[in-house]
């Protein structure tokens, strides 16, 4: 059987996918999860700021750097919404781009609670 | 094996260089591609790379033209990664110099088989410049003594006199003949003929330095050119190499010979702008006085008494002999 983890259609990261990419290796897994834990708060605060200021430039390049963790994560659907701030970007549609934005953040909220919920399961 | 991996991105270049570990590669990994650039340029750099499509400096396209305008360097099979995937961006990718491209996220499976692919490009340029070394040897040395064959040896004596004069400094000429070697040919057969043409060959490169030449001119003639050679030195030197065969017998399949060489020489100091076709000519006619004198021995030619005032002094060896 599946761990409950997998089976909740809801998780904003696929569990599975992540560890089939790495190799069923815990502790490569744990360190890519601490990356992401440093590296993606801080990318969405920059990106936030660069959509306040209607930066198209900065916006495009930091939505890009977010898709690709993301989808490296196995978190596919907060890596489109991310995908779609870029292209917004690149599109030079800025009135969009506040709204893109939002529904990022609330694709990825639950993302770091549910990895903190799983480092700390695996250290039990 | 080496590979390079570029990417800005922490998370997606960790899970890359994990990846390509676990597979048995040696991994370099890099940020951008200013880093990337630098890496690939160094010497016995890696021939694989992985780049990033979008990293700040030069994006992955960028990488690949730089690696592209560079001919001399062994070939660098290039996969670019990119979370785009239109056609439009992967024709650019691939006309920048790419060898193939992969879309984020990748599936490790399909990533280890494309580099295979990039594996075996590389065993097939290997082989062909080994193939193409091997052609240009056969392309420039003899068959059967493994020396500078008369192509070659024409080629590097001629540049060595235009340094001899431009830096003032002597090239010694000597062209040497096998004494009656169509004698062996006809008695023992060409076997034994070749056997000696090998030993002569190899007891020549035994005398002379490692920055001199000696090349098969024709059938049992040698040419040996003592580069940067002091005149007052250039008749001891022809001497030692002259009784290199004489000194000792030459073993071969029916039993010892012994031979000998006649060697005509010309110092290039003393011999003003000629061509290297009547160089050799005129080294030709001091070989012949000295198969003349009755062989195994040296003659000098000297330069024609009509040629100009030499702007370099004639050393005094020289002077002297005339």
């Amino acid at each position: 059987m599946n761990s409950s983890k997998e089976t909740q259609p809801e998780a904003a990261w696929n569990y599975a996918e992540l560890l089939e990419r790495v190799d069923n290796d815990q502790e490569l897994l744990r360190e890519l999860l601490t990356i992401f834990k440093e590296d993606f708060p801080r990318t969405m605060r920059s990106l936030e700021s660069a959509v306040a200021a209607s930066d198209l430039k900065n916006a495009a390049r930091l939505s890009h750097t977010l898709k690709g963790m993301l989808s490296s994560l196995g978190a596919t659907r907060a890596a489109q919404a991310a995908s779609k701030i870029e292209e917004l970007a690149f599109a030079g549609e800025t009135v969009s781009l506040q709204g893109a934005f939002d529904a990022l953040g609330c694709q990825t909220a639950s993302l770091l609670p549910e990895i903190d919920a799983y480092m700390a399961e695996v250290r039990r | 094996m080496k590979i390079l991996i570029a990417d800005d991105e922490a998370l997606s270049r960790r899970l890359l260089e994990k990846t390509l570990e676990r597979a048995g590669y040696e991994v370099i990994a890099v940020e951008n591609g200013k880093q990337a650039l630098e890496e690939l340029q160094k010497l016995n750099g890696p021939r694989l790379a992985l780049l990033d499509w979008v990293m700040p400096e030069f994006d992955g396209p960028a990488v690949c033209r730089a690696v592209r305008t560079r001919s001399e360097q062994a070939y660098v099979y290039m996969v670019l990664l990119t979370s785009k995937g239109s056609k439009e961006e992967t024709v650019l990718g691939l006309e920048s110099g790419a060898d193939d491209y992969l879309t984020k996220p990748f599936n490790a499976e399909e990533l280890r088989a494309r580099l295979r692919v990039g594996e075996r490009i590389l065993l097939l340029e290997d082989r062909l410049v080994e193939a193409r070394e091997h052609m240009r040897f056969r392309a420039t040395h003899d068959q059967l003594t493994s020396l500078l064959n008369r192509g070659a040896i024409m080629d590097l004596v001629t540049r060595e006199l235009h340094r001899s004069r431009r830096e003032q400094k002597s090239t010694v000429i000597l062209l040497g003949d096998v004494d009656h070697f169509k004698q062996v040919n006809d008695t023992l057969g060409h076997v034994i003929g070749d056997e000696v043409l090998i030993e002569i060959a190899n007891r020549l490169l035994g005398s002379v330095r490692s920055y001199d030449f000696v090349g098969r001119y024709g059938g049992e003639e040698f040419i040996v050119v003592l580069n940067n050679c002091d005149p007052n030195f250039a008749t001891g030197r022809a001497e030692e190499i002259r009784k290199s065969i004489s000194n000792r017998p030459i073993q071969t399949a029916k039993g010892p010979l012994n031979l000998t060489i006649s060697i005509g020489m010309l110092l290039s100091s003393e011999w003003g702008p000629r061509t290297i076709e009547e160089i050799l000519h005129d080294v030709d006619a001091a070989l012949y006085e000295a198969k003349a004198a009755g062989r195994n021995c040296l003659r000098v030619i000297h330069p024609p008494a009509s040629e100009e005032p030499l702007a370099a002094p004639v050393p005094q060896a020289v002077r002297l002999r005339r």
